[in-house]
């Protein structure tokens, strides 16, 4: 299983319709509207490296969208 | 189909009150058969952990490749499985705890019968939850968690007036000594099992109620062994009659206990443990119907009509509300992203960072960073002292960035 954070840079005011398409896409876990550099990080479980990318080509043909950088977990310690 | 995480958390929370206060209807309906606690809780076990294993094997049947049980309750889960090793402490404490816990509750509600009064003593827990959570968690309370606590605490004693008219204070102590602690018992280390990985996957709250029904079985059944030998008694093997006697009440109450529990467990892997206890406080709310309905068909005394018995349940409810809402809406989340130094052990740099209060999460990534934290905060100035100050002290620590969580989303 591969997880990663995708962090998202948005056009102005496209944010709301963006999430919206998102909440469709199927391997995404957890989205969040932050503040700072970036706008959305996304947190994204795909069963291989092809179908992250699969994932990322989505979000990227999504009206808005000007810019993803993705992070893929290494290793991981939570609560 | 994704909700606001916030929301789901809710739903999960309050259908488990909600199911959670007609079982204790049932319980009261119960409690006329079998009015021994060690009987009653005995004969509820053996039924939880047949009701458990039959929906549990339910759940595990494959629908387009997915169980039942990841479709309709938990996406987290795929079949029922034999506990791991790395479980076996908490299933034993968590069991222990529920074990300490129904005795109690069923003690309780034989000396009080009214459920509207029953229930809200047991939401004092909030009040242990969030002491041991500041020892354990690594978080200090914050004011707002001490005053939320309180408030609910209050309002709990205040709402456990009885709608006929009484407030025990001799069960105080079964609630403070027994009930409460057990559900401590419980709650942190079901807390501790949801949130393992297991077989590089999120525990699953099916699995987790399942063994927890049995570990409480067991303590229970060695528990009321302890009882009959020191007091003659011969509750131990009473309970195996009253359960064949008794058969569809205790179905049923096996059946509610289970999918209460398992809406509970999901909502405890989202919100803390103490935050998730003050949103299950609205069971007392949920009871009141219960209670009228009882009384009306005699299974307890007639309700009150004195105005001012009613207006201290009405504060006591409304209070409990008010720590409800001022617990939740006061969370603080960010990320923090985080490039580190060349020529560090990234181990070490990641053990440092976990030490850190307040953080909930520690990823190390490939990418354009080297390290994303997820950080949970009542304060932003506690985040700044508690987590920015650590950071800033952190040598290995070339830049971060702090992203505060405006909303956010799960997938269901």
């Amino acid at each position: 299983m591969i997880t990663a954070y995708i962090l998202i840079n948005m056009q102005p005011g496209k944010t709301d319709k963006a999430i919206e398409e998102m909440r469709k896409i199927e391997n995404i876990q957890k989205i969040s509207i932050v503040t700072g550099e970036y706008d959305i990080v996304v947190r994204v479980n795909t069963k291989t490296l092809d179908k992250l990318l699969k994932v990322t080509d989505k979000i990227q043909l999504i009206k808005g969208v000007s810019k993803t950088t993705t992070q893929v977990i290494e290793k991981e310690i939570a609560l | 189909m994704k909700i606001r995480k916030k929301y789901l958390f809710y739903l999960l929370a309050f259908s488990s009150s909600i199911v959670a206060a007609l079982l204790s209807g049932v319980d009261v309906i119960l409690e006329r058969f079998l009015k021994n606690p060690w009987v009653l809780g005995l004969s509820i076990f053996y039924f939880g952990v047949l009701m458990s294993l039959f929906f549990s094997l339910i759940f595990s049947i494959k629908f387009k490749g997915k169980s039942l049980g990841s479709i309709t309750i938990d996406p987290t889960f795929s079949k029922i499985r034999f506990f791991k090793k790395k479980e076996i402490i908490y299933h034993l404490l968590g069991g222990a705890g529920n074990a300490i816990l129904t005795i109690g509750y069923f003690a309780l509600l034989i000396i009080i019968k009214d459920p509207s009064v029953v229930l809200p003593f047991s939401q004092v827990v909030i009040l242990y939850l969030v002491i041991i959570e500041s020892v354990t968690e690594k978080n200090a309370p914050t004011l707002v968690e001490i005053q939320s606590s309180i408030i609910v605490t209050f309002g709990a004693i205040l709402g456990s007036v009885s709608l006929t008219g009484s407030i025990s204070i001799e069960s105080l102590a079964i609630v403070f000594l027994v009930i409460n602690p057990g559900w401590v018992l419980l709650s942190i280390n079901q807390r501790k099992l949801k949130m393992l990985k297991i077989d590089n996957k999120n525990n699953d709250a099916i699995n987790i109620r399942l063994w927890n029904v049995i570990f409480a079985c067991f303590f229970t059944i060695i528990f009321t062994l302890v009882f009959d030998y020191y007091s003659g008694t011969n509750y131990f093997l009473e309970s195996f009659y009253s359960s064949i006697k008794h058969l569809g009440w205790l179905i049923l109450v096996g059946t509610g206990t289970f999918f209460s529990f398992v809406l509970y467990i999901r909502a405890l892997g989202i919100g803390k443990a103490s935050v998730t206890q003050a949103v299950k406080s609205s069971v007392i709310v949920f009871s009141i119907p219960v209670s009228i309905i009882l009384a009306y068909y005699g299974y307890i005394d007639p309700i009150t009509a004195d105005p001012v018995l009613l207006l201290i349940k009405f504060i006591g409810i409304t209070l409990i509300l008010l720590g409800i809402i001022s617990f939740a809406l006061t969370l603080i989340k960010a990320y923090i992203f985080i490039k580190i130094k060349p020529g560090y052990p990234i181990e070490e740099t990641l053990k440092k960072l976990w030490n850190i209060n307040g953080v909930n999460r520690v990823c190390a990534v490939a990418g354009e960073y080297d390290v994303i934290l997820k950080i949970r905060t009542r304060t932003l100035v506690r985040g700044y002292e508690n987590i920015l100050r650590k950071l800033e002290s952190i040598e290995e620590i070339k830049e971060f960035k702090w992203q505060s969580v405006l909303k956010d989303w799960e997938n269901i």
